[in-house]
């Protein structure tokens, strides 16, 4: 159905690098996907696999030291300045922690009418109107907490008033960076329906990052699973929870806790912890982990390849494969 | 209580306070004290006092009494008359250096803070090895040599000498600041640097500014006094409270009120700032209170 | 009857005396723990569970706090036990698994020091034995090369070792008891499933009980044998895992489960949300402190409270005026 429609961001060999004491760092190691218009892509993976850096690349919160970032055409890694900060208000972010991510210091109305009076697009009557519809739109009523300092809000509100504030400049894209992960459970299921609402009134498309599986395939079209600073497979969300292709994927969703006591319990646990991104593994980032890893592993490093429609997977021996031929060779070449 | 911070925190979620600690009652008496000695600065050739240079031979060394509320000096001087003279001096010094001081020091703090990398490396060595020097012994070296004296000077001194100070303290509590969510927030909605600068950065650390700025003032009158015990100060006989302590010294066994009052003058005016300082920083610093 | 039992605990209250007038953090709780069991304390944030768990272990506050009722484990009574009565079931009879290992370790200690600690200063073991015994611990919780760990400062772990490091201090004195608060909150979910494998594991090999405090239904699904679930500081239901989740009476346990999301679900399913958010425990009514929130709510909910009824299972109770039908089983999505 993505076909027809175009890519509002292709995101092509997306680099990060930092400096820690010297060592070369790789937080994201050559990232390329696309989102196009009015989808959901959930970005998958565990703390240190570089999903919120991506994110924050994006914004050029961080700078990306290598590739290119194409917003509905323009690459965002070219501008600078003004053109930046415009090009910015095209793409919104919203944060992890709801308490930071608003001033304590200023007040709700304020804090919403930022990126307004930022850009000075509309003033006096016509932005007041403007920010309590947008509040009204995300559940908080602006007569009576319009004037309230943010730091008087528990988490699921001022997780609201970042949603208004991040919708005010009418952006296109909406980065969620680990949006209700400091959420209780009913509170972030209001917040994931309010999310879904509002992506169909303002026609948002959304990268919606995460390391809760669940709420990623709640919300997405597809999901791009990262490990170690390469997405290492990328499909539509029902497909690719009911077959993985990629051996990480399935460990991945083997481990996530399902809350049903008959839900069966997966005998292989992934056993050990992601290496350091300082000396990452040569070949495949996953071989070190991974039951099925062989030589050709450590020494060539998969390419995405396509195994169903849309569904691209970055391994030597993808499951799907795997389990339809009965014969593998284990070392090719 | 600690044990419990997040579980509190929690169930103090439903409804905040609006502030932090509250202010209290001996916070308004230090205020009305600190008030009553600026306005005293401010006004005292309106005020009906005697003239604090006036020598009166006839009425040396006496102790407090219906003329004279503080008694005499060794020249027959209004003792009460030249404290309340010689808070100028101290008022106007403590002020005026700070003032330097935060001019120059807070906004490079902030920015440095703000922009990190190279600009903040740079700068931050530098003050430091401008903290590194004694800031007593330099300031005494530079007074003794840019003669003659006088009040402007001794601002300038102090008041450069106090940069590395405020830079530091400034550019401290900017750091907290600039890396929460809400600083790349503003970013993320194109505010220009500035307008994070005044927005979102200066307000979170105003109250340690001011609070800082108070014990500032605080801590530059001390120096004053100090310079002024070691004949550094205004010359004689323009009075302050550095220099009636020292005049008073030599006549210590004759006069003991010459001491007392100017230093117990310069001792509340140097409490009530502290504790005024103290008390803006724990009550505006909602998150201290809070978690 | 109750010989047996490691844990009895009967109509426990924790009253906080705030600025606000007093908070009771914990109402009138009673339930009671097999030895050799694993227990499920589930609740969101301000339900209580974190201060019941305390409470049962005697660490609450000592400054404005009252407790009221009985927490026995292993026939000692910890409430009005002083702090020194206290310290002799602590680490032997109970011990905790905090939450955030990060600040429940000393970061300037090296963590062999700190299991020895436990094992000098409460078994009077010497230093020689201590190291030995504080490897075997390593080694019991999967720490790999224990004997060069033992050397290693918290800060060069990670998250999930640290845990493991802390899970190793509580086990030093053998405790009957282990109380694991939120054990794997903030862990990825692969290292989360390490954990809890572990928790089960150490559970059959020691003969401990466990309670597993979680807001989390995926984490107590399948690892507990009975839940508790709080709601506003007071059981609104209890009985065995498989009750809660398939036989729940009480709308709160249905609307928790219903809103949490899960792998199963297609994308883009609409989550069943629980309008509102937790109450103000300063300010509760007489009634049910669900009801606002309760679409079964009616005039006899918000004005008087509904005690523990049991329901036609063994073991399983609720508090509620309307509860669901006894068929609860289909309804489950």
């Amino acid at each position: 159905m993505s076909d027809v429609r175009t890519p509002l961001l292709s995101v092509n060999d997306l680099e990060v690098t930092f400096y820690v004491h010297g060592h070369a760092v790789s937080a994201v190691a050559g990232v390329s996907f696309e989102i196009m218009e009015g989808e959901t892509l959930g970005l998958v993976g565990e703390s240190g696999c570089g999903k919120s850096t991506t994110g924050k690349a994006l914004m050029r919160i961080v700078e990306p030291s290598k590739g290119t970032v194409l917003l509905e055409g323009v690459d965002i890694t070219k501008e600078s300045g003004k053109s930046l900060r415009s090009a910015r208000t095209r793409m919104q972010m919203i944060f992890q922690d709801p308490i930071s991510s608003l001033n304590p210091r200023r007040r709700v109305k304020d804090i919403v009418a930022e990126p307004l009076d930022c850009w000075k697009t509309v003033t006096g009557l016509e932005r007041d109107t403007l920010i309590s519809d947008l509040l009204s739109k995300v559940g908080i009523d602006p007569s009576v907490y319009g004037n309230r300092y943010a730091r008087q809000f528990s988490g699921g509100q001022c997780q609201r008033i970042s949603i208004a504030r991040s919708l005010a400049m009418r952006p296109k894209l909406l980065i969620c960076d680990e949006m209700v992960s400091a959420l209780d459970v009913s509170v972030q299921a209001q917040i994931l329906n309010l999310l879904e609402d509002l992506k169909a009134e303002y026609g948002l498309t959304l990268l919606f990052i995460a390391h809760d599986l669940a709420v990623v395939k709640n919300v997405s079209d597809r999901v791009a699973v990262m490990y170690l600073g390469k997405i290492c497979e990328i499909g539509p969300a029902d497909t690719l929870y009911e077959s993985p292709a990629h051996p990480y994927t399935e460990f991945l969703l083997g481990a996530a806790l399902e809350a049903d006591p008959d839900s069966p319990m997966h005998a292989q646990t992934l056993e050990g912890e992601p290496p350091s991104p300082m000396n990452p593994p040569s070949g495949c980032r996953f071989r070190t982990r991974c039951p099925n890893a062989t030589q050709k592993c450590a020494d060539v490093e998969p390419l995405p390849q396509e195994v169903a429609p849309n569904h691209m997977v970055s391994c030597h021996y993808p499951l799907t494969i795997h389990h339809q031929s009965t014969t593998r060779t284990p070392l090719e070449g | 209580m600690s044990n419990f911070s997040l579980e509190e925190a929690a169930l103090m979620m439903v409804e905040k306070p609006e502030k932090g600690e509250p202010l209290g009652l001996f916070f308004w008496i230090c205020v009305f004290w600190i008030g009553l000695n600026v306005f005293g600065a401010i006004f005292a050739n309106l005020l009906p006092l005697p003239n604090p240079l006036y020598e009166n031979f006839n009425a040396i060394n006496i102790g407090p009494g219906l003329h004279h509320i503080f008694g005499t000096d060794d020249l027959g001087r209004d003792i009460f008359s030249r404290i309340v003279y010689g808070s100028r001096v101290s008022i106007t010094v403590g002020i005026g250096a700070i003032v330097i001081g935060f001019g120059i020091g807070a906004p490079l703090g902030m920015l440095a803070a703000y922009r990190r990398g190279r600009f903040d490396a740079i700068l931050t060595t530098v003050m430091y090895v401008l903290l590194a020097f004694p800031a007593i012994i330099a300031t005494i070296a530079v007074l003794s040599f840019w003669t003659p004296r006088s009040m402007f000077k001794i601002i300038v001194v102090i008041g450069i000498a106090s940069i590395p100070l405020v830079y530091r303290v400034i550019r401290t509590a900017t750091l907290s600041v600039a890396t929460k969510d809400y600083v790349i927030a503003a970013k993320v909605q194109g505010a220009t640097d500035r307008r994070i600068l005044m927005k979102e950065l200066l307000p979170n650390i105003a109250p340690i500014a001011v609070s800082f700025f108070l014990i500032g003032v605080a801590t530059v009158i001390t120096l004053e006094g100090a310079l002024a015990f070691l004949g550094l100060s205004v010359n004689p006989p323009t009075p302050s409270w550095g220099n009636m302590i020292n005049e008073a010294r030599t006549v210590l066994s004759q006069n003991v009120w010459l001491a007392f009052f100017p230093s117990l003058a310069l001792c509340l005016f140097l409490i009530a700032l502290n504790f005024i300082g103290d008390r803006i920083r724990s009550h505006f610093d909602v998150t201290e209170v809070k978690l | 009857m109750s010989d047996d039992k490691l844990l009895v605990v009967k109509d426990l209250t924790t009253t906080f005396a705030t600025a606000g007038g007093d908070l009771a953090a914990v109402a009138g709780v009673s339930f009671d723990l097999e030895r050799n069991e694993t227990l499920g304390i589930v609740g969101e944030s301000g339900s209580g569970k974190t201060v019941l768990s305390r409470t049962i272990m005697g660490l609450q506050p000592r400054v404005n706090t009252t407790v009221t009722g009985s927490s026995i484990i292993d026939g000692f009574e910890v409430v009005g036990a002083s702090e020194n009565e206290k310290r002799t079931i602590w680490g032997t009879e109970v011990a905790m698994v905090f939450q955030d290992p990060m600040t429940s370790l000393n970061p300037v200690m090296r963590i062999g020091k700190q299991i020895d600690e436990a094992l000098r200063v409460r078994l009077g073991m010497n230093r020689k034995d201590a190291k030995a015994r504080a490897i075997e611990l390593l080694e019991l919780v999967g720490i790999p090369s224990p004997v060069q760990r033992y050397n290693a400062y918290p800060g060069q772990l990670s998250g999930g070792m640290r845990q493991r490091v802390v899970i190793a201090i509580a086990l030093a004195c053998s405790p009957k008891l282990l109380m694991a608060d939120e054990p794997t909150t903030g862990l990825d979910v692969t290292i989360q499933a390490q954990i809890l494998n572990l928790l089960d594991e150490l559970k059959e090999r020691l003969e401990m009980s466990v309670i597993l405090v979680t807001h989390d239904l995926g984490v107590v699904a399948t690892r507990t044998s009975r839940i508790v679930v709080m709601y506003a500081g007071r059981i609104v239901e209890t009985g065995t895992t498989r009750d809660v989740f398939y036989h729940h009476r009480m709308p709160y346990t249905r609307a928790l489960l219903e809103s949490s999301p899960k792998v199963s679900n297609k994308s883009h399913t609409r989550l069943i949300t629980i309008p509102g958010r937790p109450p103000n425990l300063l300010n509760l009514s007489d009634g049910c402190s669900f009801a606002p929130r309760c679409k079964y709510a009616t005039d006899q909910c918000h004005l008087v409270r509904p005690e523990l009824q049991p329901s036609v299972e063994p073991g399983h109770s609720f508090a509620c005026w309307n509860p669901l039908p006894v068929n609860a089983e289909a309804t489950l999505p």
